[in-house]
């Protein structure tokens, strides 16, 4: 009995030491050399960069760094593979471990978790507002994301503007075009997917049950966010919020909106044709096209509107990335090499449309004859000239440090809200999980 | 024939069980030779795009280096961690006493901290000897492990004391004791222990993770995650890597089965 409690003392306080021995310690970040010379003459070192995708980031990545070393021949880009998971997890290590030396000069950040770990870790981050960058040359709605208290931390790379994309095969099927589509309201396109669901026995979106992405898309096209200025949760009385599950109910009661379970399945629902069309962030373009058969039978066009909401609109955005400049950079040569390719390189976003489909955030980009080519597989729309300019429409979003957690509160919400609990209780208790969790 | 219609239906039951079983596994295989649009719609034939998925695969993935790297890392990691453990587990065996059982509780606790709650210490640890993006980084935390030492310790209690003591009388070293007698009638515990070592070594996705910090080191799990990083996933080439990932622990399941599970339950021969 005696040992017994012994262990039991013991197997509480060896976890704690250990817990209390990783949160300790508060250092000051090590200040970047600044190692190069003066903006003029071409410049030589090492860029290493974190990103992900070999066939989207990563190669924008390697084609910009071909563009600068046309001026400097000298510098060299390393470019380390490193999914965003993983990348994330590395960067919480580095920081709480103020091991910042391992850093690479830039990576890139999901749009969405940048407040969070800038607000965070910001020892991780070095502040780029004042390099030769121009950030005014990006949606003020895209800026958002990465900066805080008024200082940019990063450049957006990949758009994530939200698009309606719709099979016009099924839509000719039931009598509509895209047309029918565009500029209208959430009411009418419950209506108008009811009577394609009747006549051709398919749902036209799609997506994963307990996932907030659809709300969350709703939620910011009426410029409206799951935190208020200060970053206090306003999950419960949301009055945009509330309108936007009831929208999402209706839809998923009318068969409208298929619910699956993975997001593999959600890829799979309209890659096999199960689906006629899906609104997600412009991203979702590349997974469209896996489905070779269905060239030509695809068309784009904005969201449907909240009914009835104040600053509705038919724009809205989900995903995106920007990169950052991390504290142990050579500082003087990444923001010279992200102002001269990602934030001032037309041949750049022209080069690396056709062949990976990431779409520019920078403005200049909106007169490129490139981004204006008609595409093929979506029945020869020009559909990334569309894009951009959707995106100058996308009210800013407020994610705040507590994003994902607000986030996740509302998908659990709306599992219950779907199971019959009363909207208003179930986001009473979201409100009081993310409170919580703020702690 | 009444006795063969009564195990029907226990023969019936084993064999969905073992169909539910195999399901994965084939369909794993099976869609390494499909597109990634077959493998979304569910396709259960073999396809033609084998080469074509490891075309892909080779193309955008160093796979022999990270399969070079995975196999470094887990034989290396089995044979020190069979060493070490069973030498300790023979020790708080055979050298028993009041305070080494302490001691074995103590290394007990350890096994339910969690690996994240040690994660950051150990990678300051390893930083302050300037061993981050190393591969004896990955592989020293992954040597002494409670559970093997918990495992030799429990197979060595089967050992009879009597051989001990007579090895003793004949004049055989303390050491040679172990080596000579302990080892080889323990083949089968060894065998446990290393299916159990390698399989964990080679799954090991977190701390290599954290710990390479380029990918100069990369091994197959880390790989794998990078297929399944970017907006469009291709599932042909992801289900080919997961294949030839799972390859060398299936093979070496394959040829310690027996002492496997003769290990796993404990027989002395």
């Amino acid at each position: 009995m005696n040992k017994l409690r012994k262990f039991a003392a013991l197997a509480l306080v060896v976890p704690l030491s250990i817990a209390l021995a990783a949160c300790g310690g508060n250092g000051t970040a090590s200040a970047p050399a600044s190692t190069s010379a003066a903006a003029s003459g071409p410049k030589s070192g090492t860029l290493t960069v974190w990103c992900w995708d070999p066939t989207f980031n990563i190669y924008a990545m390697n084609e910009a760094a071909k563009i600068y070393q046309k001026d400097n021949p000298d510098v060299k880009i390393n470019v380390v593979e490193t999914p965003w998971d993983d990348l994330q997890t590395k960067l919480t290590t580095l920081a709480q471990s103020q091991e910042t030396k391992q850093l690479p000069d830039i990576f890139l950040m999901q749009n969405n978790a940048f407040q969070k770990n800038v607000i965070n870790y910001p020892d991780l981050f070095k502040d780029y507002s004042q390099s030769s960058v121009d950030f005014s040359q990006f949606p003020q709605g895209v800026t958002a994301y990465s900066t805080v208290d008024g200082k940019n931390y990063g450049l957006p790379f990949d758009n994530g503007t939200a698009i309606t994309a719709l099979r016009t095969d099924v839509l000719k099927e039931a009598g509509f075009t895209i047309d029918d589509f565009t500029d209208i309201t959430w009411s009418d396109f419950l209506a108008k997917g009811k009577v394609v669901k009747e006549k051709t026995g398919k749902p036209l979106l799609s997506g994963q049950a307990g996932s907030a992405d659809m709300i969350m898309m709703m939620l910011q096209s009426a410029g409206a966010s799951l935190f208020d200025a200060e970053g206090k949760p306003t999950i419960s009385n949301n009055a945009a919020l509330l309108k936007a599950i009831d929208t999402y109910q209706q839809l998923v009661k009318a068969g409208v909106f298929a619910e699956v379970n993975s997001w593999d399945e959600y890829v799979g629902s309209f890659v096999n044709s199960n689906v006629a069309g899906t609104i997600n962030g412009v991203w979702i373009m590349g997974s469209i096209q896996s489905a070779k058969d269905q060239s030509g039978k695809w068309a784009i066009t904005n969201l449907p509107k909240l009914d009835g909401v104040d600053g509705a609109t038919n724009y809205s955005a989900n995903g995106g990335s920007s990169w950052a400049i991390s504290s142990n950079a050579n500082y003087e040569l990444a923001s010279d090499f992200l102002a001269k390719t990602f934030a001032g390189s037309k041949e750049l976003y022209e080069t690396i449309l056709p062949s990976s489909g990431a779409l520019a955030n920078w403005l200049p980009m909106a007169e490129s004859s490139v981004y204006a080519a008609p595409q093929k597989f979506f029945g020869d729309q020009a559909v990334f000239k569309k894009v951009i300019e959707f995106s100058q429409q996308v009210p800013k979003n407020n994610t705040g440090a507590y994003y994902y957690e607000g986030r996740d509160a509302v998908s659990a919400a709306i599992t219950k809200i779907v199971n019959g609990t009363d909207p208003s209780a179930a986001l009473d208790e979201a409100q009081k999980a993310v409170e919580f969790a703020m702690k | 024939m009444t006795r063969a219609l009564r195990r029907a239906p226990g023969y019936l039951f084993l064999g969905v069980s073992a169909l539910l079983s195999v399901l994965p596994l084939y369909f794993m295989a099976v869609s390494a030779t499909n597109t990634s649009q077959d493998v979304l719609a569910s396709r259960m034939l073999p396809g033609g795009a084998l080469v074509e998925n490891f075309l892909a695969l080779v193309a955008s993935q160093d796979v022999a280096s990270a399969m070079w790297y995975s196999t470094l890392n887990a034989v290396v990691t089995t044979v020190l961690a069979l060493v070490v453990c069973s030498i300790a587990g023979y020790g708080f065996e055979v050298y028993h006493s009041r305070g080494k059982d302490r001691l074995m509780s103590f290394l007990l606790l350890a096994m339910m901290i969690p690996f994240a709650a040690t994660m950051i210490p150990l990678f300051q640890m390893f930083a302050s000897f300037g061993m981050v993006n190393s591969t004896a980084a990955v592989i020293l935390p992954a040597i002494a492990t409670p559970f093997l030492v918990l495992l030799f310790r429990q197979s060595a209690r089967t050992f009879p004391h009597e051989i001990l003591e007579a090895a003793r009388i004949d004049g055989l070293r303390e050491l040679n004791i172990f080596f000579r007698i302990f080892l080889p009638t323990m083949r089968s515990t060894y065998a446990a222990a290393a299916v159990i070592t390698f399989m964990t070594a080679w799954n090991n996705f977190l701390w290599p993770k954290v710990i390479l910090v380029n990918n100069t080191y990369q091994t197959m799990p880390m790989l794998i995650s990078n297929l399944r990083a970017g907006y469009v996933t291709d599932y042909g080439v992801l289900m080919l890597a997961v294949l030839l990932a799972s390859l060398p622990t299936m093979i070496l399941f394959l040829v310690l089965q027996r002492s496997f599970a003769e290990g796993i339950t404990g027989a002395i021969k």
